[in-house]
């Protein structure tokens, strides 16, 4: 009877916690989309921001959003893959211990730190200024542990028998990274990227000084041209509290981007589920 | 007959007790030498010796020398990838990479021998001929080699390893995973083979080795403990410890 008792208690407290998280997402997001939803319409999603993001739509602002992760994407990606390979493939059992520190400490950095470091190293050291270049660089290396990580744990979930059965073939360790590491792990390179990058998408702190202006920009035509972005775009329009419109405009902004990041990362789930049964068929 | 392989006092730990101790053999060329014994003898760890395979395992130390064709493959100019083009190996379950039948025979090929692009579809035939599979797959050749049976998948992974042209074969325990009619799929297989390669096969079934191998090496508790001509190995072993193993299946060594 008692360790029936147990069973129950410790089964709805178990109950009880995962019905509070899955609450709280519905709630934040419900409050998102009833708040935001008045806001979206075509022309919302299609027009040039007017009168300081009361009237007008979002375009640019979407635009420079995913101008900024896919150039962060770009960069991020072959540095984390370089580094997932070279840390599981030829570093130094040894020393393994030490770079897992080392990218976990990346990832804990403060992300307006990320920013002041970007902004003078890659703003005013490089010369580049306030511009979605800088931004995109910024991006990158705060997006690096999350895509280094999970392609590290794709590679060392390969099994055993792919990596004898192609060294056994006798290619070299380049070959076979090649060959079979690479392909046998992609799910963990789409996965940690797209994570990284919905990660990406919701940062502000570390782009608004660096990156990003609120207006007078539209697209940039130069590598040194700011963006305006959703991110900061929210910001903004929600200090203006007062004005109702700048605030259903600023909720609909946020609705948008909640869509884009539950996109990149739902769609990483199931990308990842995709080329795992296709690997297992 | 000049031999294969030279082991002279292979003594192999991976950091804590012995696996290997003090064995010295040879292989010859063109035969099929089957290694017995009981299970933990140190059977796969020999074989793996032999294409430098155990090297990944952390802690390995291997002492004595390992000669094939007279160079020892254990010196630090050894180009591994290259001894292991020349000695192939097969595995204990099959290894299928997640690609269509064709593609896994060429995989090897397709990476080591890039410019023969033009032969590709010769060598997938001729290999599948020769482990007797083509008539079977033939025309699913771009279907996924997943769907394959476990006999043809084991097959198949012959074929990939015959593809790069090897001298030498090793085979663990390549029927372990298999039922009747594929392991016999797999002896004649052996049997028609050898002569043209040299095949060291590891097996825990005496009647296996009796049946398919021309040298027998017993290995119990990481020592040789006998190593001759199979039909005098079965029919009249010299020692005590072979007698017993052949009549019980144990061995105390």
């Amino acid at each position: 009877m008692r360790r029936d008792l147990k069973e129950v208690i410790f089964f709805s407290a178990c109950t009880t916690t995962t019905v509070t998280a899955i609450s709280l997402l519905f709630i934040i997001l419900s409050a998102i989309f009833v708040r935001g939803l008045p806001a979206i319409n075509l022309e919302f999603l299609t027009a040039e921001s007017r009168e300081f993001g009361k009237n007008g739509g979002i375009f640019y602002q979407t635009m420079g959003t995913l101008i900024l992760i896919g150039a962060a994407g770009v960069l991020a990606l072959p540095i984390a893959l370089g580094s997932a390979v070279y840390q599981t493939e030829y570093l130094s059992p040894s020393l393994r211990g030490t770079a897992d520190l080392l990218v976990y400490a990346l990832n804990a950095v403060p992300t307006i730190i990320f920013g002041l470091f970007g902004y003078m190293f890659f703003g005013v050291f490089l010369k580049l200024g306030v511009s979605w270049l800088t931004g995109s660089f910024i991006l990158a290396i705060m997006v690096l542990p999350t895509v280094i990580v999970s392609i590290k744990e794709a590679i060392e979930s390969i099994p055993v028998k792919y990596l004898e059965a192609g060294l056994a073939l006798g290619l070299t360790q380049e070959r076979l990274v090649r060959a079979v590491i690479i392909p046998q792990s992609l799910h963990g390179v789409v996965t940690g990227l797209l994570l990284g990058l919905a990660r990406a998408a919701g940062e502000t702190a570390a782009i608004m000084f660096t990156a990003t202006t609120f207006s007078g920009v539209l697209l940039p035509s130069s590598f040194r041209e700011p963006v305006t972005t959703l991110q900061t775009h929210i910001l903004i329009l929600a200090q203006e509290a007062i004005n109702p419109r700048a605030l259903t405009n600023a909720w609909g902004a946020a609705l948008v981007l909640v869509a884009l990041v539950m996109f990149m990362s739902i769609g990483s789930m199931l990308i990842r589920e995709k080329i795992t049964l296709e690997a297992e068929r | 007959m000049k031999p294969l392989f030279t082991l002279k006092d292979v003594s192999i730990d991976y950091g804590t007790s012995p696996v290997l101790k003090n064995v010295s053999l040879n292989f010859d060329k063109g035969k099929v030498t089957s290694i017995i014994g009981p299970s933990g003898a140190g059977k796969s760890t020999l074989l793996r010796t032999l294409n430098r395979m155990n090297d990944h395992i952390p802690c390995f130390r291997l002492r004595g020398e390992v000669f094939f064709d007279d160079e020892n493959i254990y010196n630090n100019g050894t180009k591994v990838p290259l001894l292991r083009q020349n000695v192939g190996m097969v595995f204990q379950k099959p290894c299928i990479f997640p690609k269509s039948i064709y593609d896994n025979v060429l995989f090897g090929v397709r990476h080591l021998c890039s410019g023969r692009k033009y032969e590709f579809p010769r060598i997938v035939e001729e290999m599948l001929k020769a482990v007797s599979l083509w008539e079977e797959v033939k025309d699913k050749l771009n279907r996924s080699a997943l769907e394959l049976s476990q006999g043809q998948q084991q097959r198949l992974s012959i074929a990939r390893a015959l593809a790069v042209e090897p001298r030498v074969l090793l085979m663990d325990e390549p029927t372990s995973s298999l039922d009747p009619t594929s392991t016999s799929a797999i002896e004649e297989l052996v049997g028609r083979l050898s002569g043209n390669l040299t095949i060291v096969i590891v097996t825990h079934k005496l009647d296996q080795a009796k049946k398919i191998a021309d040298d027998v090496v017993f290995i119990c508790e990481g020592k040789l403990i006998e190593h001759g001509m199979s039909e005098n190995v079965f029919s009249n072993p010299y020692q005590q410890q072979t007698k017993d193993y052949l009549r019980w299946h144990l061995c105390k060594c």
